[in-house]
């Protein structure tokens, strides 16, 4: 069995003409919080949605090299990449529930539409198997047939984590999660990251370094498209290697 | 005079001129409305129930009113599909060949000229089938339904942000059910704006139906293959006659209509509050 959750090869990114991403090797650890730390437009959404090939929905992406996710080379010719999605959930910088679907539906949605349970018992046993999951079945569990707009940031985006959850991927990508959150949404999430990381790998964009020294087990620095360091998060915030790194981790490159 | 006293003198100034000129140009709206009740509504009461059901020797519109609904019916039962998978097309691959002549076209065709559509129906359907039919009638309505139902699906679905999407394919649901199970429900008050929007526009359209409908006004429509009559068509005939009594028939008919028209509209006012993002 393959030790890494993910593991690129050389990845390379072109939108159009240009190299967003320019030849990246990383390799992530199953059960761990690997952080991806970059300032803006460094190319950190773009990586992360190469992993569960949401990139694709970009009509001007283009992808050089591999990507391996346990130890299997994702864009591979036999690979569909709606198995690979339903493999590797996403969770987005803005916190996006379906606004015309109840909580209970939003939860629901990827189940039923990929008929992944027979009845509507196991539907129910789901759902709030997800929202626990996701620490938000105690809040919700009284309006479940009311919409997200009655929820908060911080739950919306829980609830978009237990919608994700509800497919049982076993890996999670996460876009800058708590990037319009109040501070103690973001508190509650990253507490949760830390519970999901038992059963899950977590791959989390942030471009906060804070953020990331809080939560992540391994961090990689992306500056221009290029990873410039790679380590365990507290070697990397304590004596991090690169010059760029140190003034990155310091905030004087922003 | 200080300056304070001349900015707000002028800001004044333009907000009566402009609340003026909006009154100007809503007026002829309110004029039309308001004369329709006061020449139609002592007509109806006059005949009251007959005038909703009677035949035209009775004295009433029924059949018309009949006619109206079988059309307005018919044509959204052809041309809704058409309209919604076109627009669906038009949103979805925007940037394809077919796609950009299809937002072009679907332009064109909300401008054309309707009479062209009537005889357009006219010589594909009513002079094969040998008569003028309901059939006829809703074939060249649904035509013109079809651009404002498909332009108005595209727009809707073009105002969903992109994170909808992303998300809808990251729960590994095929572009298929992404579109039909995830975007087109989250836009369906914008889709169904179009909808009566475009059967409102049918049925009081008059040119589409002058050579395909016939007009029936002794009797109740029995098949869609046979002719049928039209509360448009009707005042469009009436008015013409010289008789004071039509006339005074065609105000009652303009007020029916008007009734369906808003029938129609006021669900459309309601649909407008969008869905909280």
């Amino acid at each position: 069995m393959n030790k890494y959750a993910i593991e690129t090869k050389d990845l390379k990114i072109y939108y159009g003409r240009k190299e967003i991403i320019k030849g990246i090797n990383l390799r992530i650890p199953k059960h761990t919080i690997f952080a991806i730390m970059g300032p803006s437009g460094c190319g950190k959404s773009t990586l992360l949605r190469a992993f569960n090939r949401l990139l694709e929905l970009n009509k001007d992406a283009r992808i050089e090299g591999e990507v391996l996710v346990f130890g299997k080379n994702i864009y591979a010719h036999n690979v569909n990449p709606i198995n690979v999605r339903r493999e590797i959930g996403m969770v987005f910088q803005y916190p996006n529930p379906f606004p015309h679907l109840t909580i209970y539906d939003n939860v629901a949605l990827g189940l039923k539409l990929n008929n992944l349970v027979k009845n509507k018992d196991e539907m129910n046993k789901r759902v709030r198997w997800a929202l626990e999951k996701a620490s938000l079945w105690e809040e919700v569990k009284d309006r479940l047939w009311r919409y997200p707009a009655c929820l908060s940031g911080g739950q919306k985006q829980r609830l978009v984590i237990a919608r994700t959850l509800a497919l049982k991927p076993k890996i999670l990508l996460m876009d800058e999660p708590t990037a319009n959150i109040d501070p103690v949404g973001t508190r509650n999430i990253e507490k949760l990251l830390f519970e999901l990381k038992k059963d899950y790998t977590i791959v989390l964009v942030t471009h906060k370094p804070a953020q990331a020294a809080r939560t992540s087990d391994y961090v990689g620095f992306l500056y221009l498209g290029k990873i410039i360091e790679v380590g365990q998060t507290k070697n990397v915030f304590k004596k991090p290697k690169n010059e760029l790194t140190k003034k990155y981790v310091t905030g004087i490159l922003v | 005079m200080s300056e304070y006293k001349i900015r707000k003198g002028k800001e004044i100034a333009f907000t009566i001129s402009i609340t003026i000129l909006t009154f100007l140009g809503i007026l002829p709206l309110f004029h039309i409305i308001a004369t329709v009740f006061v020449n139609g509504l002592p007509v109806i009461t006059k005949e009251s129930f007959t005038f909703l059901t009677g035949t035209f020797s009775n004295g009433g519109i029924g059949p018309a009113i009949a006619g109206t609904f079988i059309l307005i019916f018919l044509s959204s039962l052809i041309g809704l599909p058409v309209a919604l998978l076109v627009g669906v097309y038009a949103y979805e691959y925007p940037n394809s060949i077919i796609g950009k002549a299809t937002e072009t076209l679907l332009q064109i065709m909300l401008e054309f000229p309707t009479i062209l559509v009537g005889v357009f129906a006219m010589s594909i359907i009513a002079i094969p089938m040998g008569t003028y039919s309901a059939f006829a009638g809703a074939f060249a309505l649904a035509i013109i339904l079809m651009p404002y139902v498909a332009v108005y699906t595209q727009e809707a679905m073009r105002q969903i942000p992109f994170t909808y999407r992303e998300a809808s394919f990251g729960l590994g649901l095929s572009r298929i059910k992404v579109i039909f199970r995830v975007l087109v429900p989250l836009s369906k008050r914008g889709i169904l704006t179009g909808v009566l929007i475009g059967m409102a526009k049918v049925a009081g359209e008059t040119a589409p139906l002058l050579f395909t409908i016939g007009g029936l006004y002794e009797s109740y429509p029995v098949s869609v293959t046979k002719p049928v009559g039209a509360v448009p068509l009707l005042i469009y005939t009436l008015v013409q006659s010289p008789s004071k009594g039509n006339h005074r028939m065609a105000w009652g008919a303009s007020l029916i209509l008007l009734l369906i028209f808003l029938l129609i509209f006021i669900p459309i006012r309601v649909s407008l509050k969008e869905v909280k993002l």
